[in-house]
C-alpha cells in the first residue's frame, strides 16, 4: 500500500534553529509519538523502537532512521525503514526549509511510504487516518520544541 | 417439487427417495465431531508460521536468535533446514514445484518463511514473531496481463531461461503453459460466416473457498516404530498418504493418514501445502507429534484460492438466433507457483465444458498460465475443475447474444438446447455428454417462477422508471472424475473404491476412498446399500478417512463421490448379493436359477411367500454354508467410471435494483437441479441451499483481491465477506430426474451444481435490469458500488 503526503508547516523558530533541531538525532528522536526507546548509532543513523496501533495490528516496531540533511540545497531528507508484527514500512520524506520575514521558518515537506503486511491488509482502512494523526504529531512535537530551543 | 417437510428417522430399509434425517448430524448437534483440532496427543508440540510482508522480495538475512530466547520454543527452521532433508520444494499437483519455506526469496505476500516450534500454541506464536528477515523489496507482478511483458520482473528465477514446462513450451520466464482444444481454423471460419457476432470480456475474480474450519495437520512421527501418523483436514487421505511418501521417501504401508471429521472443505482441503509439510518434518526432527492450525488470515491469504479466470469470448448466430460457433481466450493467473488441483492432462481443468446445454457445431477455446506475486493455487471451490468458469463464462454470453438479438434470453436458450434425442452428445469439445432434457428442466424453472407474469410486471416497472431483472441460467456440468483413460493425479487413475462388510447379525460396516466434509455420506453411502441389500439403514455404519482401514480412492471433491465411489458402492453390494442369492438358495434348498431378488429380499420364482431376507443370508453365511462356497459375506470394489456424468440446471433469478444506492435485493430464485437419480432428497436440497448461498457470495459479494504492490486486501472476514442469514435470499428448489444411463444407480452427483450455475442467474438478473439503459455486462462481485455508478453513468436519476 502506498501512501504520499505532503504539507507546509509554520515553525515558530529561525532557520538556525530549526536545521540544529533537526540535525540532532537525539533530538528528531525525541518528537516520535510513543517511543519505546531509541539507539543513536552516529550523528545521521538511529534504531528507534515505537509502540504503533494500526486497527487490530498493535505492538512495537522497529525502524531504523537515516537522516541527510543537505544544506546547500535547504532540503532535508529522511529515510525510515523497519516494521514489525510480520509488517514492513518503507519511507522517504523531505523538507524544503526557508526562513520567513517573520523570523519564522517554513518547512514545505512530502513524504512517501511503502507499507506492506497485515498494517496494510488488516490494518489498510484506518492506516491513512493513522498516518495523518502520526504526521500531526511529529510536527506539533518538533514545533514546540523547536519555539522553546 | 419440493422435499417433503417431515423428514423420515434413519431406521429400517430406506433405499434410494427416501428423505431420512442423516445419520452423522447427532454427533455434531450435541458438539460431539472430532475434527481435527480436537485431537491432543501426549507431549505433543505446537507450530507457528513465520510470513513474509512483502509480495516480491529477497531474503537478506534471517536471525532466529530472538526466537530461541522464548520460554517454551523448541525448535526454529527455515529452508536450509528442509534442504538438508530435501524438502525445502517439493512437487505440486500441476507438474511445477513450490517452495516450502521461501528459498533465497519470497514470491508472494504471507509466503511461509520459517517455521517455529514450542510447548504451546502462544510460544510458537510469539516465537515466530520474534524470527528478523531482513529483506530487500524488488519489483511486482500484480496484474497478469503484464505478467508476460517485455522486461518484466521475472519471479521465478528457479526455472529461468528454461522454455520447457510441464505442458508443453514456455514463451517466457512468467508464461506456464498454453492449452488449447478444438479446431481454431473452422471457428474462426464459421465466425466469419455468422450473421451475428458479439464479442465479451469477462472476470470471473479471484475467490477463496473460505472453509468454515482452517486447514490444519498433526505430524507424529514414532521413532520407536518407525510409523509415521498424520492427522489431516484433507479431503483425498490416500493421495496424501501417496504423495507424503513419494516426496518423504517413508515407505507408504509406513503412513497413515487419518482426515477426522471436517468443517467444510469446497477444495481447499485438496492440495498440500508448506505447514503441512513443516508439521511433518518437525515431529521426524523432534520427536514429538507437532500440531499445526491455520489461523483465518492464514487461511485467506496462502492456501488454495479458485478461479482468477479473465476471458473473451466471441459466439456467432444466424440472424434468428441459431448459435453457430464460439472462440474463447483466457488468461489464467495462477500466482507464483503451479498448484492449480486439475487432472494431470487438464491443466485448465475442464474448462472445455464452456459451450455449455447447447449445439454448437464449432468452437475453439485456448487458456494461458502466467506466473504473479499472489498465492498458488486454482483449487476447484466447489466446482468441477474450472467448470464454474466456464459455465458462468457461457450462460453469461447467452444472456449477452440475447441482447445483441433483441430477443428474450429463454426463448434464445430454447432455440438451443441439445435435444434429448441428441444424446449421447459429442461436443465440439470433445465430451460426450450422458444424458439430459434441458428443454423440460427450464420449463419446469419458467411455470414454477411465473416467467410470462414476470416479463409484463418488468415491463410496467421500466415504464415507471423501476428497474426489475430477471437473470436465467441453464447450465450443464461435467463430473464425476473419472475415467482412468483421461484422469489421473500424478499418475493415480481416478477411479474410486468401496468396502463392505456384512456381519452375522446383518448390520454392515461400509466403507469408501471418499472423505466426506458434510455432504452426508455416512446417510447416503447407507441409503446405497440398503437399496442393494435390503439392510436396515441404522445397522449400517460408515467410515472414510482412515488409510489404514478404508479402500483406497482419489477423496471427494468436483462432485466425484457418488458418481465413483456410490458407483462402487452399488456394484459392491451386487457383487455381495451374488454371493447371497447362492446362500438364499441353499437355506430355501432350491436352485439357484429359481431364486431371484425382489422387493429387497429373495424369493422363489412362482412360489409366493418362499422368501428369505437378507438378515438371515447374513447369519447363514458365517453358520450355515452351502458345501464350497467361502464363509463371509464381504467384499471391495473398485469402480472405474466408464464416462464422466454430466447434471444439468435450469435457474431463475429475479432482483430488484436500487436506482438510488445501487442495492440489489434478490427478489425469488429458483432452482431446478436435474442430478439424476436422487438418493435423498433432503440431502440434495440441502447441499443446493449451500452451493446457491456460495453462488450469491461470489456474484455479490467476495474477491481476493491485491492492491499495486501486492499487498492482500482480503486476509480476513471483515475484507472478505460470507453471507450470513440476513444476507442470503429465500431458495425456491425443484428438479427433473434424467438418470446416467452408465451409472450403477444412474445418479449424477449435486454437491457443486448449485455453486457452478448460479452466478450467471445473479449477474444476467442485474444486467437484465439495467439492459434497457445500454448495460451489458457488470463483473463480479456486483456490489453496490458498482451498480450505482453504472446507474450513475447511465445518468439515471437518484430519485
Amino acid at each position: 500500500m502506498k501512501l504520499e503526503y505532503s504539507g507546509q508547516e509554520k515553525v515558530q523558530a529561525s532557520p538556525e534553529t530549526v536545521w540544529g533541531f533537526i540535525q540532532d538525532p537525539n533530538k528528531v528522536a525525541s518528537c516520535l509519538p510513543d517511543l519505546k526507546s531509541v539507539d543513536i548509532k552516529d550523528d545521521k543513523n538511529m534504531v528507534a523502537t515505537v509502540g504503533v496501533a494500526v486497527g487490530p495490528v498493535r505492538g512495537s516496531f522497529k525502524f531504523n532512521i537515516e537522516l541527510d540533511p543537505r544544506p546547500e540545497e535547504n532540503k532535508m531528507m529522511v529515510r525510515i525503514r523497519g516494521g514489525g508484527l510480520g509488517s514492513a514500512v518503507d519511507l522517504t520524506a523531505s523538507a524544503d526549509i526557508s526562513g520567513q520575514a517573520d523570523q519564522t521558518t517554513l518547512l514545505d515537506w512530502n513524504g512517501v511510504a511503502s507499507v506492506s503486511g497485515p498494517a496494510a491488509t488488516v490494518g489498510g482502512r484506518v492506516l491513512d487516518a493513522q498516518a495523518k494523526r502520526l504526521i500531526e504529531t511529529v510536527f506539533a512535537n518538533m514545533g514546540k520544541k523547536m519555539s522553546e530551543a | 417439487m419440493a422435499v417433503e417437510s417431515t423428514n423420515l428417522e434413519p431406521k429400517g430399509i430406506q433405499g434410494l427417495g427416501k428423505a431420512i434425517k442423516r445419520k452423522e448430524d447427532p454427533r455434531f448437534i450435541v458438539g460431539k465431531g472430532n475434527y481435527l483440532d480436537d485431537i491432543n496427543l501426549p507431549g505433543m508440540l505446537h507450530m507457528a508460521l513465520v510470513h513474509s510482508p512483502y509480495a516480491h522480495a529477497k531474503i537478506l538475512s534471517i536471525d532466529t536468535s530472538e526466537a530461541l530466547k522464548i520460554p517454551g520454543v523448541k525448535a526454529v527452521i527455515t529452508s536450509k533446514e528442509l534442504a538438508g532433508a530435501s524438502l525445502a520444494w517439493v512437487p505440486t499437483l500441476a507438474g511445477d514445484k513450490q517452495m516450502v519455506l521461501a528459498d533465497g526469496k519470497v514470491l508472494y505476500q504471507y509466503q511461509e518463511v520459517a517455521a517455529v516450534f514450542a510447548e504451546t500454541r502462544q510460544a510458537a506464536a510469539d516465537g515466530a514473531a520474534a524470527v528478523q528477515v531482513d529483506y530487500e523489496p524488488l519489483d511486482v507482478v500484480v496484474d497478469p496481463f503484464k505478467a508476460t511483458d517485455e522486461g518484466a520482473p521475472v519471479l521465478r528465477e528457479d526455472i529461468k531461461g528454461n522454455m520447457k514446462g510441464a505442458h508443453g513450451p514456455r514463451r517466457h520466464d512468467n508464461h506456464i503453459w498454453t492449452w488449447d482444444v478444438g479446431s481454431k481454423d473452422e471457428t474462426e471460419k464459421a465466425l466469419a460466416q455468422s450473421e451475428v457476432r458479439i464479442k465479451q470480456h469477462m472476470v470471473y475474480p479471484r475467490s477463496h473457498p473460505a472453509p468454515l474450519e482452517p486447514c490444519g495437520c498433526i505430524g507424529d512421527m514414532n521413532k520407536a516404530t518407525g510409523r509415521l501418523t498424520v492427522y489431516m483436514t484433507s479431503q483425498a487421505p490416500h493421495a496424501i498418504r501417496t504423495v507424503l511418501s513419494l516426496v518423504t521417501g517413508i515407505p507408504e504401508n509406513n503412513i497413515r493418514v487419518i482426515s477426522p471429521d471436517i468443517g467444510g472443505g469446497f477444495g481447499n482441503k485438496v492440495p498440500v501445502y508448506p505447514g503441512y509439510v513443516c508439521a511433518i518434518v518437525g515431529s521426524i526432527v523432534l520427536g514429538a507429534p507437532v500440531k499445526w492450525v491455520e489461523t483465518r488470515t492464514e487461511n485467506l491469504t496462502t492456501t488454495g484460492f479458485a478461479r482468477d479466470y479473465h476471458m473473451d469470448i466471441e459466439i456467432g448466430a444466424t440472424k434468428e438466433g441459431k448459435v453457430t460457433a464460439m472462440k474463447v481466450y483466457t488468461l489464467a493467473d495462477h500466482g507464483a507457483f503451479d498448484a492449480a488441483a486439475d487432472p494431470s492432462k487438464y491443466p485448465a481443468g475442464l474448462f472445455s465444458i464452456c459451450t455449455g446445454s447447447y449445439d454448437f457445431q464449432k468452437a475453439y477455446a485456448q487458456v494461458e498460465a502466467v506466473y504473479t506475486n499472489k498465492a498458488p493455487g486454482g483449487v476447484a471451490y466447489r466446482c468441477s475443475f474450472r467448470v464454474t468458469e466456464a459455465s458462468y463464462l457461457i450462460e453469461r454470453s447467452m444472456d449477452v447474444l440475447a441482447h445483441e438479438l433483441k430477443m428474450d434470453p429463454a426463448e434464445l436458450r430454447l432455440k438451443n438446447f441439445i435435444q434429448p434425442s441428441q444424446f449421447p452428445y459429442p461436443s465440439a469439445l470433445g465430451w460426450t455428454y450422458d444424458s439430459g432434457d434441458y428443454e423440460k428442466t427450464l420449463k419446469v424453472a419458467l411455470d414454477k417462477i411465473g416467467y410470462a407474469e414476470l416479463r409484463k410486471e418488468q415491463a410496467e416497472k421500466r415504464a415507471k422508471g423501476e428497474l426489475m431483472g430477471i437473470g436465467i441460467s441453464t447450465f450443464t456440468e461435467i463430473v464425476g472424475a473419472g475415467p482412468s483413460k483421461d484422469f489421473d493425479i500424478l499418475g493415480i487413475k481416478m477411479f474410486d473404491g468401496a468396502e463392505i462388510r456384512v456381519h452375522p447379525s446383518g448390520s454392515a460396516i461400509v466403507r469408501a476412498g471418499t472423505r466426506h466434509q458434510g455432504q452426508g455420506h455416512e446417510t447416503t453411502w447407507a441409503q446405497i446399500v440398503s437399496e442393494e441389500l435390503g439392510l436396515d439403514v441404522d445397522k449400517i455404519i460408515v467410515e472414510e478417512g482412515d488409510t489404514d482401514t478404508a479402500p483406497y480412492g482419489l477423496g471427494t471433491y468436483a462432485s466425484r463421490s457418488t458418481p465413483t465411489a456410490g458407483g462402487a458402492m452399488a456394484l459392491g453390494a451386487r457383487r455381495i448379493r451374488e454371493k447371497a442369492k447362492k446362500i438364499a438358495a441353499h437355506l430355501m434348498e432350491v436352485g439357484e436359477s429359481d431364486v431371484e431378488w425382489a422387493d429387497k429380499k429373495f424369493v422363489v420364482k412362482g412360489v409366493p411367500g418362499k422368501s428369505v431376507t437378507m438378515n438371515e443370508v447374513a447369519f447363514a453365511a458365517y453358520t450355515n454354508l452351502p458345501p464350497g462356497l467361502e464363509p463371509g459375506l464381504e467384499t471391495t470394489y473398485y469402480y472405474d467410471p466408464p464416462n464422466l456424468t454430466f447434471p444439468h440446471g435450469a435457474y431463475i433469478c429475479v432482483v430488484d435494483v436500487d436506482k438510488g444506492t445501487g442495492e440489489v435485493k434478490v427478489r425469488r430464485f429458483v432452482a431446478i437441479d436435474d442430478c439424476g437419480t436422487i438418493i435423498n432428497p433432503m440431502i440434495v436440497e440441502g447441499q443446493v441451499h449451500g452451493g446457491l448461498t456460495e453462488g450469491y457470495a461470489m456474484a455479490f459479494m467476495q474477491e481476493i483481491a491485491f492492491d499495486e504492490q501486492g499487498n492482500h486486501l482480503s486476509s480476513n472476514f471483515t475484507d472478505y465477506l460470507l453471507p450470513t442469514s440476513l444476507e442470503t435470499p429465500k431458495w425456491e428448489t425443484g428438479h427433473t430426474v434424467t438418470p446416467s444411463p452408465h451409472h450403477p444407480i444412474g445418479a449424477k452427483g449435486v454437491g457443486e451444481s448449485p455453486t457452478v450455475g448460479s452466478p450467471a442467474a445473479f449477474v444476467n438478473a442485474v444486467v437484465d435490469a439495467l439492459a434497457h439503459l445500454g448495460v451489458r455486462h457488470i463483473d463480479m462481485p456486483v456490489t453496490r458500488e458498482k451498480v450505482w455508478k453504472v446507474l450513475r453513468q447511465a445518468g439515471v436519476d437518484s430519485f
